[in-house]
């Protein structure tokens, strides 16, 4: 019983990791239909800069620069990579130029900061919780606890100001948003910023527990990946959902069934879940329109 | 239209690689991984290289030629490495090969040098496999040597260690599902099976995971009472973090990966105590050894070589290379094969002092009797067991074959 | 001789003497490699640059076919000779069992379920140490198919050591193979398959209302793309003569998209150059002294280029130096680089973003219009990157007997009570309609009546909540579009649904799909059968297209024809499906007052042709003089019905058109 509790105590810990990094995609597909298949990479970004700024600043001054990093690597990505592709309507344009622009970041980085992983400072106490035999980081309360709270955040602003309002509108129709006088391309522009600034977010939110450096991104990203998908991609809560589902099936599998398959139950699961719901579990199904 | 075009443009991209490039100096191979996962060893390794072609070309290179290091990137993919085993045969045309951090690299594309019969020195991978793929009597003669400790020998060091003198009965293994993990775990049950000790618990882990937390669990229900690794640098250090979430405390022993800065850096605390065979140590025992930390510090500015044993094994790989072509008088594969089987010089190098270290048969130029265990300790890996370095052991010779 | 196959030729034989021009193993291991990635790469095309989907998992069905020759190798010592066919046939089968579930999610969804394949494939390759050896790895033997040594006296053209005659045996075979996926794959693209993925790339639900099932064509691309991809693993397990689980992560799918991008999709040449430049890269990338000579030239033609272009379109002055600027820029990088290797990849990158926005169609795009213009002094047709159809349609062809089976005075279609809900809009209220056969039956209403949503429940891509629809007296309800297509009901779309990529012969030809027998094995040997079908769907169209008069503008692509064309288009092609029962989704808008007349013209000879009509249309005039009876819709609920002149007079007609919804109700 405590083994099954520490277990999925371990996954919720790990499925949130996943499932902050897994909203950023969500956030783009929203309201421009593309993924920035380079998440993890700008996971990875924001997680180093922070590396370097945390030794002038303190682990909280830090947040603000990443933030603010993350969103201008995130405009940048959008009008780099993307924009040309959705004029166009290239559907391979945005995946490649994505990629292509994540293998850019990698290779930067390696050069930057390095190629090994490094020990990202924890702000708090590295010694585990103890709740009745279930042990826990107070990191990984934080990343619970952040995550939720950034998603929050992030829904809050889209339901209340007058931008997110926009941006809401575009990821609803992003044709007749765009006849109603929004900026949509600004919009999607800002929508990738935000979604870079969730990521980078998450950077230096996992940072302290998963290590850092520059390969750092890609595992995680992939992963993160499933779980937008698991979940939908139009569903903010389908993120929270996947997250949990992925990172519990993970540890639960490897202790019942064998570490050496402990990634096929989950991706099982994805193929499952799509059979049946071909847009994820809380992903709305649209209706064809002639 | 679009098929003629399509096989024009086949061949005329062939014709564009044709460019052949005139020798003078003698040309020596180098791959390895420069970028990925496994870069820092690989980077490592070919800054211990350069250091030696470097001091060997200033003192007036071998058979009055420089040595022109050809480098090239495998990026850990066994397909490049086979393309640039080709290339570095054929087109490059080198004398001989160093390099080879990666298992399967090295197994993917050692073999085209058998065939072409140009000597391989591999000088950080560990797979046992490596030195006896071309062995007799399938093959007349092997190209392939090394200068690394092979897992065979560092799982027999792991068991000795962990059975015999600490006195553990209940191992649990814990190995990436690279090859490089699982060919170790292979023959570390292996050693442990010798010495009558059956593994309680064998797990696996992927590149990138974060948690261990299944796997630890399954070790602690196993009621394991030690953890051996066989792992590269984060993900070991994923494995000291978890003991250390799980609140369950184990020694550690495993290979030599665990001296590795990422696993050093990213435990911190949690990793001191660790365990792994060696076969250098940044420490400055001997003379040589000293002036190699000195010269590798000044080379390229850092304090803490980030993977001594690759760097100290590629810089010995060069002057082994050197010497045979030395004693062979000539840049032929066969002729310095012979002369690698049968070297007359000693040559003194960081990890010890080759005197006739290969034969016909064993292309293995470390044994056993080498490597000594290190330990982490504050951030630095040191001496294990002091009497290891008493006296005149501090250099550890292979026994006269 | 044509051009064309003294091309062809001249590249063959250029292949065939390869080994004898350069000796060394190194080239001809590296144009073997090209070769065996270009099978790949060209069966990817038929997925990622036909049908538009991405598959990650591509490299899984390539590890398949090399790990069943290392597994016949390893596990039964069985050679190179079995293996290949049955390597083809288990990554031909695990690409259907992964598509069958896969290809009913598209997009992103996708990317993702290929990407749970290629994982859990080199999982289960890694872990199944009993039959793959694990992490370990297999290592093969080049097989020596016929010995010649013993002939090295009488024919001494080379040096006939063992080891170079079986590389060069081995390249032999992977060139054969390579020829014959170029033949294959370049048959079927040509064939009623290769429109077939076309179509449902640019419109799925267009390919679905022409019996082209949309699902079925890409399973059938992807099984055939894995087909190949099988091959490739087998010829590549005996190349490389080692293979390991880490051969064949994904990465390497992406590696294999990325080539086909940058190369060019949709066409032959495209995929094998971007599989050369794969090959050649990282070389290229090792060698400063070789990446500033290719920079330099890349520089030099992006020059040339650019001035050309500009002192002939001066206005885009601004649009052609930027990408010219950036690839003198490329070229001061290199000659600043140092290290090449540590910054590779971000060379790499770089290159597939200046494809991505500067060459969308690829490299081979790019310079395909050079090439055609070149060719294009010898002879002109050579410019044109389609097969031009010369066949001249006639009346006689345009027009099948197929003949509604139903008993006299009984309705062809009846629509009985039928409700649509969406969430809690009442599309359809209980709506009853009957079509009598041979007349043309009008559907008026308001917008937002759900004129355009009975199409579709007609056509199945709705499925009614409540009610039924009985085609020639059997149910139809909940039946799917290409099989109420194939029973003979087409449709024309009140948002022009054309195959913009495809000429406007060969969108008509993808109606007549239904007309062939022939089977993807008649296509690829071009068997009598596949080629006489093709001739006469090519009669047919032509004939169609001359009946709506727009055969002089056959080889165009459609997407560049005038709005009022588009319509015409559209009813060209649904007639290829030899209807019963023709729907017309506002046939007339946007037309021009002549063109309608014309229009209407059309109309009533397909209704003399034995054709029932259904008409949506908002042009009163139209409906009032072609209609035999109207059936008048509004918020759902049928609200009059009979010959037009009554409903005209209806008082609740009336209401509904000039507003007052409300009193209508009442």
């Amino acid at each position: 019983m405590q083994i099954l509790a520490q277990l999925i105590v371990s996954g919720i810990a790990v499925g949130m990791i996943y499932g902050v990094i897994a909203f950023g995609y969500q956030l783009t597909f929203a309201t421009s239909k593309t993924l920035n298949f380079g998440q993890g990479e700008a996971l990875m970004l924001g997680s180093l800069v922070g590396l370097t700024v945390v030794a002038f600043t303190g682990y909280w001054l830090m947040l603000p620069v990443v933030l603010a990093f993350g969103l201008l690597q995130g405009a940048v990505v959008e009008r780099l990579g993307v924009r040309q592709a959705i004029k166009t309507k290239s559907e391979s344009g945005w995946i490649m130029a994505t990629i292509a622009l994540g293998i850019i970041f990698k290779n930067l980085a390696e050069n930057i900061w390095g190629r090994d992983a490094m020990k990202f400072p924890s702000p708090l106490p590295e010694a585990p919780l103890s709740f009745a035999g279930v042990n826990v980081l107070p990191m990984e309360i934080v990343i619970v606890i952040g995550a939720i709270g950034m998603m929050l955040l992030v829904e809050l602003f889209n339901r209340r100001s007058i931008f997110g309002k926009a941006v809401v509108a575009t990821a609803n129709d992003r044709e007749a948003a765009g006849l109603m006088g929004i900026n949509t391309s600004l919009v999607i522009t800002f929508s990738y910023a935000l979604s870079s600034m969730t990521a980078a977010f998450a950077g230096v939110l996992v940072a302290p527990v998963t290590l850092t450096g520059a390969s750092m991104g890609s595992a995680l990203g992939l992963k993160a990946f499933a779980v937008a998908i698991i979940g939908g991609l139009s569903s903010g809560f389908g993120v929270v959902v996947g997250g949990l589902i992925l990172g519990i099936t993970e540890t639960l599998t490897g202790y019942y069934l064998s570490t050496g398959y402990k990634d096929v139950p989950g991706l099982v699961l994805l193929l499952l879940v799509l059979s049946f719901k071909p847009s994820g579990l809380f992903g709305r199904a649209s209706i064809k329109k002639v | 239209m679009r098929f003629a075009t399509t096989l024009l443009a086949l061949a005329a991209s062939t014709a564009l690689a044709a460019t052949a490039v005139a020798q003078q100096p003698i040309k020596v191979g180098l791959s390895g991984p420069f970028t990925g996962g496994s870069a820092s060893m690989g980077v490592s390794m070919r800054d211990g290289v350069k250091l030696a072609v470097g001091e060997i070309n200033k003192a007036g290179g071998v058979l009055g030629r420089q040595i022109v290091l050809v480098e090239r990137d495998d990026e850990a993919r066994n397909e490049l490495g086979v393309q640039i085993a080709q290339e570095l045969i054929n087109k490059e045309q080198v004398a001989a090969t160093l390099g080879y951090i990666n298992t399967g690299v090295s197994l993917a594309s050692q073999r085209f040098y058998e065939e072409a019969e140009i000597p391989v020195l591999n000088n950080v991978a560990t797979g046992t496999a490596i030195a006896t793929q071309f062995k007799a009597p399938e093959y007349k003669y092997n190209y392939i040597f090394r200068t690394s400790a092979n897992d065979a020998i560092q799982s027999g060091m792991i068991a000795e260690e962990a059975v015999a003198r600490h006195g553990f009965k209940k191992p649990a293994i814990l190995a990436d599902s690279t090859n490089y993990g699982q060919l170790g775990r292979e023959d570390l049950e292996k050693a442990l099976a010798a010495r009558g000790v059956k593994p309680v618990a064998e797990e696996k882990f992927n590149i990138g995971d974060t948690d261990m937390t299944s796997q630890l669990l399954r070790a602690k229900q196993a009621g394991a009472d030690v953890i051996l690794t066989y792992a590269i640098g984060p993900e070991l250090a994923q494995i000291a973090n978890g003991m250390a979430k799980l609140g369950w405390k184990l020694p550690m022993i495993g290979s030599w990966t665990l001296s590795m800065a990422t696993f050093i850096d990213n435990a911190g605390p949690n990793g001191d105590g660790a365990l792994m065979p060696e076969t250098f140590i940044q420490a400055p025992t001997t003379p040589k050894r000293t002036a190699f930390i000195a010269a590798y510090q000044a080379a390229y500015k850092v304090d803490r070589i980030p993977s001594p044993v690759s760097a100290a094994q590629g810089y010995d790989s060069v002057y082994l290379l050197a010497a045979a072509i030395t004693q062979a008088k000539s840049t032929d594969g066969a002729k310095i094969r012979a002369a690698l089987e049968n070297l007359q010089t000693k040559v003194e190098g960081v990890v010890t002092t080759y005197d006739h270290p290969f034969t016909a048969t064993d292309h293995e130029a470390i044994t056993a009797n080498i490597p000594v265990f290190g330990v982490v300790k504050a951030g630095r890996v040191v001496v294990a067991h002091a009497e290891d370095l008493a006296g005149d052991k501090a250099l550890r010779v292979k026994a006269k074959n | 001789m044509s051009i064309n196959t003294l091309l062809k030729l001249l590249g063959i034989a250029a292949l065939l003497v390869f080994p004898f021009v350069f000796t060394s193993p190194y080239y001809l291991h590296l144009v073997t490699v090209i070769a065996i990635y270009s099978i790949v790469t060209l069966g990817l095309d038929v997925v990622f640059g036909y049908t538009g989907e991405v598959s990650l998992g591509h490299s899984a069905l390539f590890g398949i076919g090399a790990y069943t020759a290392g597994v016949f190798a390893f596990q039964l010592g069985w050679g190179f000779l079995p293996a290949l066919p049955v390597g083809i046939l288990i990554a031909a089968l695990f690409g259907a069992i992964l598509a069958l579930p896969a290809l009913r999610v598209t997009g992103p969804y996708l990317a993702m379920v290929t990407l749970a394949f290629s994982t859990i494939v080199q999982i289960l390759i890694n872990e199944m140490t009993f039959l793959t050896n694990g992490p370990m790895g297999i290592a093969l033997r080049l097989p020596l198919f016929v010995d010649l040594r013993e002939w090295s006296e009488t024919i001494p053209i080379f040096d006939m050591s063992l080891a170079r005659l079986r590389n060069v045996e081995f390249y032999y075979v992977v060139i054969v193979a390579l020829l014959l996926t170029l033949v294959v794959i370049s048959r079927l693209l040509a064939s009623r398959y290769g429109r077939a993925f076309e179509a449902l790339r640019d419109s799925p639900i267009a390919s679905d209302c022409m019996a082209v099932g949309v699902y079925k064509h890409k399973v059938l691309a992807f099984v055939i793309s894995a087909g190949f991809a099988g091959l490739a693993g087998v010829l590549f397990a005996y190349s490389e003569q080692y293979i390991a689980p880490n051969n064949f992560s994904f990465d390497l799918s992406i590696t294999f998209l990325l080539a086909v991008t940058m190369g060019g999709r949709k066409s032959r040449v495209g995929p094998i150059l971007g599989a050369a430049i794969l090959v050649f890269l990282p070389n290229l990338l090792a060698d400063i002294e070789l990446f500033r000579i290719i920079a330099g030239t890349i520089a030099a033609v992006a020059v040339i280029a650019g001035g050309i272009s500009m002192l002939r379109n001066p206005e885009t002055r601004l649009r052609t130096a930027v990408p010219v600027a950036l690839c003198a820029g490329f070229f001061v990088f290199s000659l600043l680089l140092e290290k090449i290797t540590d910054y590779k990849l971000t060379v790499f990158g770089m290159m597939i973003l200046f494809v991505v926005y500067y060459l969308p169609d690829g490299i081979f795009g790019f310079i395909r219009p050079i090439i055609g213009h070149i060719g294009g002094h010898i002879r002109p047709d050579l410019a044109r990157a389609r097969v031009e159809t010369e066949v001249r349609g006639n009346d006689a062809h345009a027009w099948v007997e197929n003949a509604p089976r139903v008993a006299a005075g009984r309705p062809l279609l009846q629509v009985d009570q039928v409700v649509m809900q969406f969430g809690g809009l009442r599309a359809l209220d209980r709506v009853d309609l009957a079509v009598m056969p041979g007349t043309i039956h009008g559907l008026i209403g308001p917008n937002g009546s759900g004129k355009s949503t009975m199409m579709n429940v007609l056509t199945g891509i709705y499925t009614p909540t409540e009610g039924k629809v009985v085609f020639e007296g059997e149910a139809i309800t909940g039946h799917k579009p290409p099989d109420i297509a194939g029973r003979g009901i087409a449709r024309t779309f009140q948002n022009v649904q054309l195959f913009g990529e495809l000429t406007l012969i060969e969108n008509v030809m993808v109606g007549l799909h239904h007309t062939y027998a022939g089977s993807v094995a008649d296509v690829t040997v071009a068997s009598p059968r596949a080629r006489r079908e093709e001739a006469a769907a090519r009669v047919r169209a032509a004939s169609l297209l001359g009946f709506v008069g727009l055969e002089a503008l056959a080889n165009e692509e459609a997407r560049n024809l005038p709005y009022g064309k588009q319509r015409m288009l559209e009813i060209a092609r649904a007639l290829a499906l030899d209807p019963k029962l023709l729907l017309l989704d506002e046939p007339a808008a946007g037309l021009t007052a002549p063109n309608i007349r014309e229009l209407m013209d059309i109309i009533r000879k397909i209704r003399d042709h034995g054709v029932t009509l259904i008409l949506i249309e908002h042009h009163m005039d139209v409906v009032m003089s072609v209609c035999d009876i109207v059936t008048v819709l509004d918020f759902g609920q049928k609200i009059a019905e009979g010959r037009p002149a009554e409903v005209q007079a209806d008082e609740r007609v009336i209401t509904a058109y000039l507003g007052g919804s409300n009193a209508a109700a009442a």
